[in-house]
């Protein structure tokens, strides 16, 4: 009877921390991967282990990045075992694809290929600063680098997209 | 002290949240044009980035009390207090129960090093930054080993219990990811103990009166990093 009991609460307390953050998991993995059906694949292996090492979440309320860091991880993983390296525009999968074809809004549909184009090192801290309102601090204790090159590769991920904008807005 | 124009927008590019620059930009037009630009692009950049999110299917949540895996064989049935006292009787009449950090009973050395990997998720980032020396010499001090520097970029250090014992937990950058060693000077092993799961593979390598064991990602080359771990790490009793 207990250990049911422990069961509900750790479930209670799964779907108050963690399920809440779902749709930032999945953003988040959604731009690491640039491709929506890995993005869920990713998100799913994440929950999983989440689930399995709820025990590690000391603080609730670092939930967020700890959930974050194991998308990262999961996102890792999944690369190392399939061996995808890069993505060319024209040629891109049906999923690929996908990410950027539901935005209706020709100028967002613009800004989200740039950002889909733009360097891994310089989408991530852009992702994680403008859409998961991480501090210059936290992103750089998530991507494990120093505070000055994370404010580097945001002053570079802006300056790239307001030049590509600028060139896309002159076609 | 006032900025000056490549200052403040070297700094609005970063942050364009950034409002502390009002001194300069009473007197500058053209970086109050530029920093009313890179808000209207930041508003698009986070329009574009908040993708639609597909109704996501939650996996099926293992009941953990029924599960039989290597990471999470657990019981929580069982009140806590008898739990505690059963295992101590259990590993002291039979010498084969093996109490993790937390309070869990493990079946053996083995599993309990895979579960205290899969349940440290924070210590196994990819980054290129060190730990201080000074912070790798309290968590392996030298009465426990020395080390040299051919171990490789060690990026995580914590001294963690396993099986009673705290010991270091550290991780190096392989070729493929981050990987974790855990010196236990005191985990007198007769031979090696091979380490996998779905995720990892790794080892427990018998070293003196102690073990060594090294779990990476399915595609590190272990016999390499192996041959590394052994050459620099050295007992110190």
């Amino acid at each position: 009877m207990q250990g049911s009991n422990t069961e509900e609460r750790r479930r209670q307390r799964f779907d108050q921390k963690v399920g809440v953050f779902h749709q930032d998991m999945y953003r988040y993995a959604a731009w690491l991967c640039r491709d929506k059906a890995i993005a869920e694949d990713v998100v799913q292996e994440a929950l999983l282990r989440a689930w399995k090492s709820l025990d590690a979440l000391r603080d609730d309320a670092a939930a967020k990045p700890w959930l974050l860091t194991i998308v990262r991880r999961e996102n890792a993983r999944y690369f190392e075992r399939k061996r995808i390296e890069t993505v060319d525009i024209d040629n891109l999968t049906a999923s690929q694809s996908a990410l950027l074809s539901e935005q209706p809004n020709d100028d967002l549909s613009d800004m989200r290929e740039a950002i889909f184009l733009l360097e891994e090192d310089y989408r991530e801290p852009l992702v994680l600063q403008v859409l998961m309102g991480f501090s210059t601090n936290e992103i750089a204790e998530q991507m494990g680098l120093k505070q000055g090159a994370v404010l580097t590769r945001l002053h570079r991920a802006r300056t790239k997209l307001k030049g590509t904008m600028q060139a896309m807005a002159a076609d | 002290m006032t900025m000056n124009c490549e200052d403040y927008r070297q700094t609005i590019a970063e942050d364009p949240n950034f409002d502390d620059g009002d001194g300069h930009l009473s007197e500058c037009s053209e970086c109050r044009t530029y920093r009313d630009e890179m808000r209207v692009l930041d508003v698009k950049i986070g329009r574009a980035l908040a993708l639609e999110v597909p109704d996501l299917v939650l996996p099926d949540l293992p009941d953990l009390e029924n599960v039989v895996s290597l990471s999470d064989r657990r019981r929580l049935s069982t009140p806590t207090w008898f739990a505690m006292a059963a295992t101590v009787l259990l590993a002291v009449f039979f010498g084969v129960r093996f109490i993790g950090g937390d309070g869990v009973v493990y079946d053996s050395l083995a599993d309990e090093v895979l579960a205290h990997v899969s349940h440290s998720p924070m210590a196994l980032r990819v980054t290129d930054v060190a730990v201080s020396d000074d912070h790798l010499h309290e968590v392996v001090p030298a009465n426990i080993a020395e080390m040299d520097e051919s171990t490789g970029l060690i990026t995580f250090a914590e001294s963690c219990p396993i099986n009673g014992h705290n010991v270091p937990h550290l991780v190096i950058q392989g070729r493929y990811g981050p990987i974790t060693i855990i010196l236990m000077p005191d985990e007198k092993i007769s031979s090696a103990i091979a380490l996998s799961d779905e995720n990892q593979q790794g080892v427990i390598l018998p070293v003196g009166d102690g073990s060594i064991a090294i779990v990476a990602g399915p595609d590190e080359a272990l016999d390499e990093v192996q041959k590394k771990v052994l050459k620099s790490v050295v007992w110190s009793t």
